[in-house]
């Protein structure tokens, strides 16, 4: 999994410019978190995809975005992990590593889950 | 409204705000605008109110796909943003194919499209479309705004993105209640910052290495170094690298046809020598091209044995299609420059440019010039026997286009204007008009088929009406000629859907536009005609009956090797 991080503009269309560029490069986001962030009117875009070859793909094209301030790839040590589970015992908040997260997801087995990459 | 002038959009006591749709001409005058394209609509019927005031030229086409490839015809010839301006709904989707051929092909156009007010959004008001969708793909950057504080910061912007790094299409989608809105005197005061151009040289002494020690260099140059205006400058570096120069489509005209270094067009219809310079170089320079399938062929083996050094100001673009070895971005000129710099030292070994040189001689195609029906290929070879150094050649898309970048050449003040990436059949008869509109004093010929002609014309209304006196040069073979030709030799002959049995009579219908009209079916005639046009004061069309059999050769089928290219009256006999 490789993780990409965005600074953006906060303003509408942004997503969809910046999805429109993985859809024409025909990449599946796998997962994807956005968010106010430090500075007003910026928010950040956190999106992992398969693997490092459609990272690289796709980067330079979100750098070319107007409205994208900047785009990395984030580094493996930076990655985290969180999800919501919903088991017998009720709703379950996990962070932690991506390992951790996956151990605990799978030891748990829960009704439903959602889980998303996060780095900082 | 109690003490504001409605005439002049101005408030008489207070003069502290104007209305939206007059500081919207304004802001275009400030950015120099002389000319829009376009046609109105009910949402812009304040802009439109306004622009009757200004001393911006309006042209009233009759479609705004038209619009657009004129505003991009304009922007090709003067290196400045072409404008053009639409209606909301259908005039912004008309709008879309003109917006995305000036996208393919890097071209600075600023595209205004009306919208539905603000308030009903999004609620399918009447002739309401989602064009900041439609047009996010297919433009640089679009806008839309929603609040009159923005107006003055965004047009500037999309002036400004449109002619910065890698030019291209920007969009403004502007609902009506922002025409009619007040803005404050403050606001529209707002400029921008012009970033700084991206660079990257630190690949630089590798190129240059590379080059140095390069055995066969060859140069291949992009529609980039015609926007860059750097020909003049890699002619230079070609002869201090004593390497050959072969052009893609869209850098048709940028370095002279008829300089010593250089090939020709390149590609699937290219000249042959160029193909071959291409195949058995050693290194390759590449500059302002993002290697198209139509230069490249089969992907794969393009470049296999070839170490290439990639110049482009669009960083995204450098290892996209070939993985560079060695990628600089920044604009052509800037770099071909710094190239120049570096290789004043490099020892001339003159054995592969003396063969591309006696190769080149060799290259030519034996087609009956004295035959009729007339070949099309006679008619490009007079376009480039009478007209004038500084005429402007514009051409449709298909076999027309093909003959017209094989074999017309292309020097002195000559450009040469198409659509290469996109391929949208319609666009050189109004881009032609633009270009005419921004070089008047030029003789500006389209270079047409009887398929796209039928597409546009009825733009010989706007010509006439306008006063912009081109040159329709139509190859009239009665068929969608190079859909045919694939037909012809791909599937097995089988023509579906590619000859035309209702062509209008041509002649007629120019004639019937108030345009002047020839038809020319023996090929004594062709230059005489030609020599006749360049001097019509009005707009004029050629009708030229062409050998509806003739193929556009030698050709290289899609995804196959230079090896196996259909060759038809082609002698080349240099190998792949």
């Amino acid at each position: 999994m490789e993780v990409l991080m965005l600074l953006v503009y906060d303003q509408p269309g942004v997503m969809q410019r910046v999805m429109g560029e993985f859809t024409r490069k025909r990449i599946n986001v796998e997962t994807i978190v956005v968010g106010k962030c430090e500075m007003p009117e910026r928010a950040r875009i956190v999106l992992s995809v398969e693997n490092r070859e459609r990272a690289l793909n796709v980067i330079e094209h979100l750098r070319a975005l107007q409205e994208v301030i900047e785009a990395d790839i984030v580094a493996p040590d930076r990655h985290e992990a969180y999800a919501i589970l919903l088991g017998k015992s009720g709703v379950c908040r996990v962070t932690g590593t991506v390992e951790e997260v996956e151990a605990l997801i799978k030891k748990s087995q829960p009704q439903r889950y959602i889980e998303a990459m996060n780095a900082i | 409204m109690g003490c504001c002038d409605v005439r002049s959009g101005r408030c008489k006591e207070c003069e502290q705000t104007m209305k939206g749709a007059r500081a919207a001409v304004e802001l275009l005058e400030r950015q120099k605008v002389d000319v829009m394209f376009g046609i109105p609509g009910g949402v812009l019927l304040p802009f439109y109110d306004e622009l009757a005031q200004s001393d911006i030229r309006h042209i009233l086409v009759r479609h705004e796909q038209c619009a657009a490839h004129m505003a991009d015809g304009y922007a090709r010839v003067s290196k400045r943003p072409g404008v053009c301006v639409a209606t909301s709904g259908p005039g912004a989707t008309n709008l879309v194919t003109g917006v995305a051929t000036a996208f393919m092909d890097s071209s600075p156009i600023v595209a205004l499209t009306g919208q539905v007010a603000t308030g009903v959004l999004g609620n399918d008001a009447f002739q309401e479309a989602d064009a900041f969708s439609l047009m996010m793909p297919i433009t640089k950057h679009n806008f839309r705004i929603t609040d009159p504080k923005d107006l003055a910061e965004t047009v500037n912007k999309a002036f400004m993105i449109a002619m910065t790094g890698r030019y291209g299409p920007v969009h403004i989608d502007l609902p009506t209640d922002i025409l009619t809105s007040d803005i404050a005197e403050e606001d529209l005061a707002k400029t921008v910052r012009v970033p700084k151009p991206k660079r990257n040289l630190s690949g630089l002494l590798d190129a240059i290495k590379l080059l140095e020690s390069a055995e066969r260099p060859t140069i291949m140059v992009g529609g980039g170094v015609a926007w860059s205006r750097a020909g003049g400058e890699i002619t230079r570096l070609a002869e201090i690298l004593m390497a050959p120069i072969v052009t893609t489509l869209m850098a048709k005209g940028s370095v002279p046809d008829n300089h010593p270094l250089v090939l020709g067009v390149c590609g699937m219809h290219g000249r042959q020598v160029a193909n071959y310079a291409l195949n058995n170089c050693d290194v390759l320079l590449a500059i302002g091209t993002r290697f198209s399938d139509r230069v490249t062929g089969k992907l794969s083996e393009f470049g296999a044995k070839t170490k290439v050094v990639h110049v482009d100001i669009d960083s995204s673009e450098i290892g996209k299609n070939v993985k560079g070895r060695v990628g600089l971005v920044g604009d052509a000129w800037t770099v071909v420059n710094a190239l120049i710099a570096g290789l004043q030292k490099r020892k001339k070994k003159d054995t592969w440019i003396e063969r591309m040189k006696a190769l080149n001689k060799e290259c030519s195609c034996d087609h009956d010039l004295r035959s009729d029906p007339i070949k099309p290929q006679k008619v490009i070879h007079e376009l480039s026997n009478n007209l004038p150094d500084d005429a402007i050649v514009t051409t449709e898309v298909g076999q027309n286009q093909m003959w017209a970048s094989h074999f017309y050449k292309c020097y002195g003040k000559r450009m040469f204007i198409t659509s290469g990436g996109l391929g949208t059949m319609g666009f050189g008869f109004p881009a032609a008009l633009g270009a005419k509109v921004a070089r008047p004093g030029s003789v500006v010929v389209d270079i047409a088929g009887d398929g796209s002609l039928q597409m546009v014309s009825h733009e010989f209304a706007t010509a006439v009406e306008s006063g912009i006196p081109v040159v329709v040069c139509l190859l009239d073979n009665g068929w969608l000629g190079m859909v045919k030709q694939w037909q012809k030799h791909f599937y097995g002959s089988r023509y579906m859907a590619t000859k035309f049995s209702g062509t209008p009579d041509f002649v007629k219908l120019a004639e019937a536009y108030g345009a002047e009209a020839i038809r020319v079916e023996r090929h004594s005639e062709v230059a005489e005609a030609i020599k006749r046009a360049s001097k019509c004061e009005v707009p004029i069309l050629l009708d030229f009956i062409v050998d509806p059999e003739e193929d556009v050769l030698p050709m290289t089928p899609p995804g196959k090797r230079t090896s196996e290219c259909i060759k038809g009256r082609c002698q080349w006999k240099g190998g792949a």
